[in-house]
This record gives structure tokens, C-alpha cells and sequence, in this order.
């Protein structure tokens, strides 16, 4: 008889609890003798459990790998259960630093490096498994937008696997990992790579730079408060969903060449606040408050009526976003361009209510599309966190 | 004085430690694979410790995912690393542990009852010599490449 689903902090847990001995044992022995080798970057995990998925109310890590599936013809509710019971279990054991079970290089386990990884779904799968009743509200596909120069390969995804880490040897083997256990289930359609500043690089909490030089993240709903629940965490809808949130994952290709002609007053009067230190326009900090109603003595205002900042304000109450992007570099043309920009993400509780009406606003004036262009596009429902015990997503595939 | 603490601190450890079962299995798992449809077979790997102070052995075990369950080993046969049952079972030596793992020694699973698909789990009791019947729940069915090794047996040839 083949029965599912116990081995999550019981089964096998159970089975062996009288082992506890030993096991610990075991552990305490190889902890001590590889203590001075671990370092500060390898020891410091992110924790599993709780209210929400790991890996978006957190500091960026070094680098990362947006890994979305295709289910397999014939995948249904019963195999996406067995699919993410399998996905939990790899997903625990690599935040601690472990090998996942089963692991062909346990050897590459050396650290957790804040691990992290999240799992969510875009509305084709929905869709393929007919759980349109499911679907949470305010998500689905995007509507098309001028700015668009989407390519198929950087775009949609009925599964996505979110994974990042401190370190690219962590990150790529614990991709392996949860890629090998996803193929009995579905295909790859893409795996795109970023990356941000190594940990000790800015201060935690220091907002990054892009690689169009600009602090980029700024404005965003600060971790652990109200107002970062109320931008970000659904607290309605299906179970499956309170706890989570929805994703809006965009690759978005910068235009350094002619970027770079522009002058530091430009650029800065594209974006509305400065290079140095990622201050408004109107203020000498980066925490001050954008005086958006602040003109020259000419009468043009300080932040310009172009300006992404502007653009991208609030137009009415709720309007926000929680945005993590991560940059990528897909390499150099012989020319010497770079192939460069934001794997952008925004987390929202309603796409119609938030993301949306947003890019409206930047799809009809912001300068800043002179020198970015979507290429790639997809939306992810981003499941509630678990307790020790339970599946990522159980609920929607039971 | 300090040290004199400390070694009673240790008797009283060891004293606790005689709950604990005689042997221990940990990460124990499943292969799911194209070979581990129902008829088919598959192996069981993971951790075995022997917590005694005498060698114990695995002998085989029992599970309702097979019809037949087998100690194996990987030897070189005829210029070929192919599979065999272990004659007399496999010795776990006293208070040491043994590793079952792809391309090594393994349990056996063969006649499989029913198709064993990924993230499926299953029981498994494995038997010894020199201990107690060991009950493992949960043992999960987790994908793993090929490397199905090929089977030699005297009685039966099932290489595939
Ligand atoms: C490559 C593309 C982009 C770059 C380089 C970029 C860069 C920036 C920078 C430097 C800031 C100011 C600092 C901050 O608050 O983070 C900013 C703010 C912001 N951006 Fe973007 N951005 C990009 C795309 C987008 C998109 C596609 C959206 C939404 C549809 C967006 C929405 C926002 C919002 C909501 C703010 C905060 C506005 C406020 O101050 O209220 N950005 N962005
Ligand atoms: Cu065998």
C-alpha cells in the first residue's frame, strides 16, 4: 500500500523518534568539527515556517533563479499534491543548510547562506486543471501594454520556484535539487538568473543600486509593519491563498548606451531623486518625503511632470506595491553593449487594484521608458506560508 | 571537583541513552522511477546505525509495496557492476552505521503492488539479526536518475 503525504515532520520523523539519540549525536559530532569552517554568510538562515511563504518580506540576497514549470500533460490534483509535498520537503532541509534527501552531491549542502524559496502559480494552471474557482481575485494575465516588447521565452509559467541564496553555489545546488524533483511532474519553461550585492557589501537594510546606477527601493512598505501587511499579504479569498500574495514578475532590459549619454541633472530628473544617495529632488535624504507640489522659481516643478516617481505615485489610497527586484546580466555583445537590466518584481494583494493601474499610468508618461523595455511577463498566485507538518499549497490541490 | 561533575554528567547520559532503539534509520527514501510500476521493482535507501555494543545484520524486510524484498549489493560480475542478493545479509558492525545508496547496497524492493509515482510513501519493516524488527513509516518515493542497476540473481535473471 502506498499512502501520501506523512513524511512532512511526521512519518518519517515519527518513525524516527527513537533515533533522536543518535541523530543528534551524529550532528553535535560533525557540528563541532566543521564549526570554524563555517562562516558568518554560510550560518545565517531564513526560517520556513510561518504565516508566509520564505523569501519576499526579506533583505535581498546576493543572487537568485526565477525557475518556471509546465506541468506535464496528465498532471492533475492528486500529482500536484505529491509534486509540492516533495518541493516542502527540499525547500526545509535546504534552508537549514542540508542536503535535500535523496541528494546525489549532499557534499554542496555547506551552508544555508539564507536560502530561500517560494512557490507559486500562474493562471494557466488554473486553467489546465479547470481550479478557476480557486483562482484568488485580481489575478489573471495582464493586459497588453505599449511598452511591451514581451518574448515567449522570458514569459508565463504554470509553476514558479523562486530561489535565492547568499552564495551561487548554494543557489545552483539547491536549484538542482528542487528541479529534479519537480520532472516527474513538469518541464522547465525558463530559469532566469539575477543577483544584488553580496551580504556585506551595504549595510542590511541600505537600499540597493540597479545597474543604471539608482537606489532603487526606496519607496517600499517597510518589513514587519502594518502597512507592509496591507500593500502585500491577502487575508481573504481561499485558504490557500490568506498568507499569501500575488506576483508580478517582469524582465525588463535597460538601455545603458544611450542611458549613459544622459548627464547626472537628467537622470536624476528622469527618476526624481538623486544618484548620490537616492534623495528626492526636493530633500537631502533618501527618507524624506518627495515634495511632489515643490516648483523652480520658473514655475516647472522640481520633480518633473515626467518623472517615474511621479508617475508612479499613488493616485488614490492602496495603490502600492512591495517591489524586490534583482538585477541580471545576460552577457555582452561584440559591440560591447550590455545585455542588462531588472528581473522586476512587484508583490501585491489585487494586480487590478495595484500593479495595474500603476503601469497604466507609466504606459501613457514616463520618461523612464526611453531607456527600459519590458521583454518578459508573467503572474504568479504566491501560496500562504505552512506550519511544520503541512504541503505549500495544500489546500488548493486537496 | 570539576572534573568529577562532569563524569557523572556523562554516566547519566550514557544511562539515558539505553532507550534508545538498537537500530536507527534516518533519511530513508524511495526510488521512483520508470522501473517502479506495479510489477516492476525498486530499492530503499538511507542510513542504518547500530546503537549496541554487537554487530547486528539486515537480513531483508517486509513491505505491502512488494512482493519480495532482498539485501543487495553492487559487485563487478563478468566485467559488469550488476546487483546480487548479499549472502547471509549485511553486517551493520557495533555502535557504527552503514549507508544504502544508489550504486552501493541497497533493500531491494521487487514485484512492486502497486505503481510507486513520486512523492508517494510507503512502510517498510526491516529485519535483522540480533535485533528487533525495525517499523519505518513515511519512507518517500523520491525521483532519481536511472542508474538502475542491472540485476544478477542464480535463481531468476531479471536484467532488464
Ligand atoms: C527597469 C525598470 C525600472 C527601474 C530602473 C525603476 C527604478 C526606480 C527607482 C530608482 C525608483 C525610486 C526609488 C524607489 O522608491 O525605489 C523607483 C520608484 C518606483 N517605481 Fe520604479 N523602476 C522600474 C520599473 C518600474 C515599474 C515597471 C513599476 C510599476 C509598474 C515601477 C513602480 C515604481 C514605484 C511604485 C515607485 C515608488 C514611487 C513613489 O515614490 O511613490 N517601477 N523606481
Ligand atoms: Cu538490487
Amino acid at each position: 500500500m502506498v499512502t501520501r503525504r506523512g513524511f512532512l515532520g511526521t512519518g518519517a520523523a515519527a518513525a524516527a523518534s527513537g533515533l533522536v539519540g543518535v541523530a543528534a549525536g551524529a550532528g553535535a559530532t560533525n557540528a563541532s568539527a566543521s564549526q570554524n569552517l563555517e562562516t558568518f554568510v554560510a550560518k545565517r538562515e531564513l526560517s520556513f515556517h510561518g504565516e508566509h511563504q520564505m523569501g519576499i518580506e526579506a533583505d535581498l540576497q546576493a543572487v537568485t533563479n526565477f525557475i518556471a514549470l509546465d506541468i506535464k500533460p496528465g498532471t492533475n490534483k492528486a500529482s500536484m499534491l505529491r509534486f509540492m509535498s516533495l518541493i516542502t520537503d527540499d525547500i526545509q532541509r535546504l534552508t537549514r543548510g542540508e542536503p535535500v534527501l535523496a541528494d546525489p552531491a549532499p557534499e554542496l549542502a555547506i551552508g544555508a547562506a539564507r536560502f530561500s524559496a517560494y512557490v507559486g502559480f500562474g493562471p494557466s494552471l488554473f486553467s489546465k486543471l479547470g481550479l478557476q474557482a480557486m483562482q484568488p481575485e485580481g489575478f489573471h494575465e495582464l493586459p497588453a501594454f505599449k511598452v511591451d516588447k514581451l518574448q515567449e521565452q522570458f514569459s508565463g509559467g504554470d509553476v514558479l520556484i523562486h530561489v535565492a541564496a547568499d552564495d551561487p553555489i548554494v543557489l545552483a545546488h539547491g536549484t538542482r535539487g528542487l528541479v529534479r524533483d519537480s520532472m516527474p511532474f513538469a518541464s522547465v519553461r525558463y530559469v532566469q538568473s539575477g543577483f544584488a550585492h553580496t551580504p556585506g557589501m551595504v549595510p542590511a537594510g541600505i537600499t540597493h543600486r540597479n545597474l543604471m546606477g539608482q537606489v532603487d527601493g526606496t519607496a517600499n512598505p517597510k518589513f514587519g509593519t502594518k502597512d507592509f501587511d496591507s500593500v502585500v499579504w491577502i487575508d481573504e479569498g481561499p485558504t490557500w491563498i490568506q498568507g499569501g500574495t500575488l506576483l508580478t514578475f517582469r524582465r525588463i532590459a535597460m538601455q545603458l548606451d544611450t542611458w549613459d549619454q544622459l548627464g547626472t541633472p537628467s537622470k536624476e530628473e528622469v527618476i526624481g531623486r538623486k544618484l548620490s544617495n537616492g534623495a528626492p529632488l526636493t530633500g537631502d535624504n533618501e527618507s524624506d518625503t518627495p515634495d511632489l507640489a515643490a516648483r523652480h522659481p520658473n514655475g516647472l516643478t522640481v520633480i518633473p511632470d515626467f518623472a517615474h516617481i511621479r508617475r508612479a505615485a499613488p493616485a488614490k489610497d492602496g495603490e502600492r506595491i512591495f517591489r524586490r527586484p534583482f538585477s541580471y546580466d545576460a552577457g555582452i555583445s561584440s559591440s560591447g553593449s550590455v545585455d542588462v537590466g531588472l528581473l522586476w518584481t512587484a508583490y501585491q494583494r489585487n494586480m487590478d487594484e495595484q500593479f495595474i493601474p500603476i503601469q497604466k499610468r507609466l504606459d501613457e508618461l514616463d520618461l523612464l521608458n526611453s531607456w527600459t523595455v519590458p521583454i518578459g511577463s508573467a503572474e504568479f498566485a504566491v501560496a500562504g506560508g505552512v506550519e511544520s507538518g503541512e504541503v505549500i499549497a495544500e489546500a488548493l490541490f486537496s | 571537583m570539576r572534573k568529577f561533575s562532569i563524569l557523572v554528567a556523562a554516566v547519566l547520559v550514557l544511562a539515558g541513552c539505553s532507550a534508545e532503539p538498537e537500530v536507527a534509520a534516518t533519511d530513508l527514501w524511495v526510488k521512483s522511477s520508470e522501473s517502479s510500476l506495479a510489477g516492476g521493482m525498486t530499492a530503499v535507501y538511507g542510513t542504518l546505525t547500530n546503537n549496541t555494543s554487537a554487530d547486528i545484520v539486515l537480513t531483508g524486510g517486509k513491505t505491502d509495496a512488494a512482493g519480495v524484498t532482498e539485501v543487495h549489493e553492487m559487485a563487478m560480475i563478468n566485467g559488469q557492476m550488476k546487483m546480487q542478493e548479499i549472502d547471509g545479509g549485511l553486517t551493520i558492525p557495533a555502535g557504527q552505521s552503514i549507508e544504502l545508496e544508489p550504486g552501493g547496497n541497497h533493500l531491494m524492493l521487487m514485484q512492486l503492488t502497486a505503481d510507486l509515482l513520486a512523492g508517494d510513501e510507503i512502510s517498510v519493516t526491516f529485519s535483522f539479526t540480533g535485533a528487533a524488527d525495525l517499523l519505518v513509516d513515511g519512507i518517500v518515493a523520491k525521483p532519481a536518475e536511472g542508474g538502475d542497476e542491472e540485476y544478477h540473481s542464480t535463481e531468476m535473471d531479471m536484467d532488464n
